[in-house]
């Protein structure tokens, strides 16, 4: 029983890594706090309900369709509401980013309704027996799609120079600009980055759960994710996503279904206390 | 060129003109008209229209009272002492849970119901502002949003506890043997309630200590050079703006009788931010237009899509039978192009327009 709780735990949390590398991705190359990454999250669901349920596409389609919307969806709110707020307070920024949560919910329930409905995808959704262990065959895929694209991620910083350029854009904008690095497209490529990989995180839930604008709740949980992880590092939102999936796992079987989030945040206002730089993030300087 | 005259001391106030008096006896006489308007829907025997009262009644005119204690705490607490909190609502959970245990429970008089939220409600803004101690910035925002969900986590469990998932009743508001039974005995208890805060805070921030918050918010490192204890302030601002919004929410819960924990979600704290944005950060009469634009924006928009009449296909969908969701989305575009184009709200949009009408009649 451990064993499947750990496993699900797990699989839930490779998700929420993957939505929490989006998440850290924006975070460290554009300043910005997405508090409406849930709703990306949740827009990824809508958008796959939209075109397999809906328009019928062929999955492979649907699959890059989803990711092309996005992404685009990313660019654009990046281009009309976060370039206009550069250098403007945090607040703003944030209340900026919860305006928009609030306005894509609105939207979201506008076009398809309050009600929940159901994603049904050509994936897997058997079981394996191993031994006693039952192990959902749509866990097994999206732990390891997610961490495929962690790793893909990974290498495309790492090795490529569009990631060199991105590294060194977060690192520090002033230098990169100097060094004529087109900071702009950097930035655009980074929010097309962060709302794919939510929503790419979307389908997977939207089909493991339910599609419904409760989904920006789970999808906000990268939020204690990446704080834990640190917030300044990529393979800390990683980790920090794979806590928040085991805690919220282990405490919904062995607390009750109702604190399972409620964990999650005790950790966020521990670390915050304790290490306020996450577990595997960078001791910033005190700004004065 | 105008001298520049340093005073020392609370700024001394000339002695009001006779147009200052004519303009709060008619203010006054209007608060006072307002709920007899409210009520029975005309004025002097001509009969005013829903349409003509922005579809508002007097019992929206009450809710938006008691937001608008929210909107002045947490203004006073953003804009003034420069913390930011997006868990706000969780004090309004605190007080709706005090108020549930000394009233409900224990059946405490209802003016000593308030005091123990109030009392109630410090305690928990003394426990949220602990985190301030050790964190700033974007981090203290994330403690401020952990904070609510665990404030409304204890009143889901507090609910389910004592009482069941209809959710925590509340007796009749009672003033020694006066009942606050119509809308119209609220509005007069309300009232005079905001008002009393509002002169509260705004005094507060003339005061020594009101100027070291402003010095706190403004420079924390210069401030504290000059002597200030900055935690001590912090804790202080905190614990004095959770009293408030605690109050808020007993009182809250006492207008509706009956709330669960699903009445403070996030989304009730985004609101509480939102209006102070609308308004104007920093500015408590910009807290009240805040609550104001919350109050008024549902019925204008229920009251132009009522006209909208057959209309069909997605139109249709947006207009009617989505309201609520159009008024959400109305809302934070509201928000987001005043971040974008005004972040100094509707309050600071009308001083400037008031400044520069004043610098144009000047100098014609």
């Amino acid at each position: 029983m451990l064993i499947q709780v750990l496993l699900s735990g797990i699989a839930l949390g490779s998700i929420y890594g993957l939505v929490a590398l989006g998440f850290a991705v924006v975070f460290k190359a554009t300043d910005v706090f997405n508090f409406a990454q849930g709703m990306f999250v949740a827009f990824g669901a809508y958008f796959a309900v939209t075109t397999i349920n809906l328009l019928g596409l062929p999955f492979p389609l649907a699959v890059a369709a989803i990711i092309a919307a996005s992404a685009a969806l990313g660019v654009v709110i990046h281009i009309v509401l976060i370039q206009p707020l550069s250098g403007r307070p945090m607040l703003s920024v944030i209340m900026l980013t919860i305006a928009l949560s609030i306005v894509m919910r609105a939207v979201i329930e506008i076009l398809y309704g309050v009600q929940s409905r159901t994603l049904s995808t050509p994936m897997p959704t058997g079981i394996f027996l191993v031994g006693d262990v039952r192990i959902s065959q749509l866990h097994l895929v999206a732990a390891g799609v997610s961490w495929l694209c962690m790793a893909a991620f990974g290498a495309f910083f790492k090795f490529t120079s569009i990631g060199l350029l991105m590294r060194a854009t977060a690192d520090g904008h002033e230098a990169a600009l100097v060094s004529g690095v087109n900071v702009k497209v950097m930035n655009r490529l980074a929010w097309a980055i962060g709302a794919g990989l939510a929503a790419i995180g979307g389908l997977f839930l939207g089909q493991l759960q339910i599609v419904s604008p409760e989904l920006e709740h789970i999808g906000l949980l990268a939020l204690p994710a990446v704080v834990i992880g640190g917030m300044q590092s990529i393979p800390g939102a990683i980790i920090g996503g794979l806590l928040v999936g085991l805690i919220e796992q282990l405490s919904a079987t062995y607390i009750s279904p109702k604190s399972s989030d409620i964990l999650v945040y005790v950790l966020l206002l521990a670390i915050l206390m304790v290490r306020p730089w996450g577990l595997f993030g960078q001791r910033e300087l005190g700004r004065v | 060129m105008t001298a520049t005259v340093l005073r020392s001391g609370a700024p001394r106030a000339a002695a009001p003109s006779p147009w200052r008096w004519l303009w709060w006896a008619l203010a006054a006489a209007a608060l006072l008209y307002l709920p007899i308007l409210l009520t029975e829907r005309q004025i002097f025997g001509f009969r005013l229209s829903n349409m003509m009262l922005l579809n508002i009644g007097l019992s929206q005119v009450n809710l938006m009272l008691i937001t608008m204690l929210g909107a002045l705490s947490l203004n006073y607490l953003t804009g003034s002492a420069g913390l930011i909190s997006i868990g706000h609502a969780a004090f309004y959970a605190v007080g709706a849970m005090t108020a549930a245990i000394t009233g409900s429970q224990w059946g405490w008089p209802f003016p000593l119901v308030l005091i123990a939220a109030g009392l109630g409600g410090a305690l928990a803004g003394l426990l949220a502002g602990l985190p301030s101690l050790r964190v700033r910035g974007l981090y203290f925002v994330l403690s401020t949003f952990a904070v609510h969900y665990l404030v409304v986590f204890a009143f889901m469990e507090y609910q389910f506890k004592f009482f069941d998932v209809v959710g925590v009743p509340y007796k009749n508001a009672t003033l020694g043997s006066w009942t606050l039974s119509t809308p119209m005995r609220w509005y007069f208890f309300l009232l005079p309630l905001v008002i009393v805060v509002y002169l509260l805070l705004r005094n507060s921030l003339r005061t020594r200590e009101g100027r070291a918050m402003q010095a706190m918010r403004d420079h924390e490192l210069a401030a504290t050079a000059n002597g200030i204890d900055v935690r001590f302030l912090r804790l202080k601002a905190f614990a004095f703006s959770s009293a408030i919004a605690a109050v808020g929410g007993a009182l809250y819960a006492y207008y509706l009788s009956n709330v669960t924990s699903e009445f403070f979600g996030i989304q009730f704290a985004i609101q509480f931010i939102a209006m102070i944005i609308i308004g104007g950060m920093g500015s408590l009469p910009g807290a009240v237009v805040g609550a104001a634009v919350w109050l008024l924006l549902p019925s204008i928009i229920t009251g132009l899509t009522a006209q909208a009449g057959d209309t069909t296909g997605l139109l249709r969908s947006v207009l009617v039978d989505h309201k609520p969701q159009l008024v959400q989305a109305i809302f934070g575009m509201l928000v987001i192009v005043l971040l974008i184009f005004a972040p100094w709200g509707i309050a600071g949009m009308a001083t400037r327009l008031k400044a520069r009408l004043t610098a144009w009649w000047s100098r014609s």
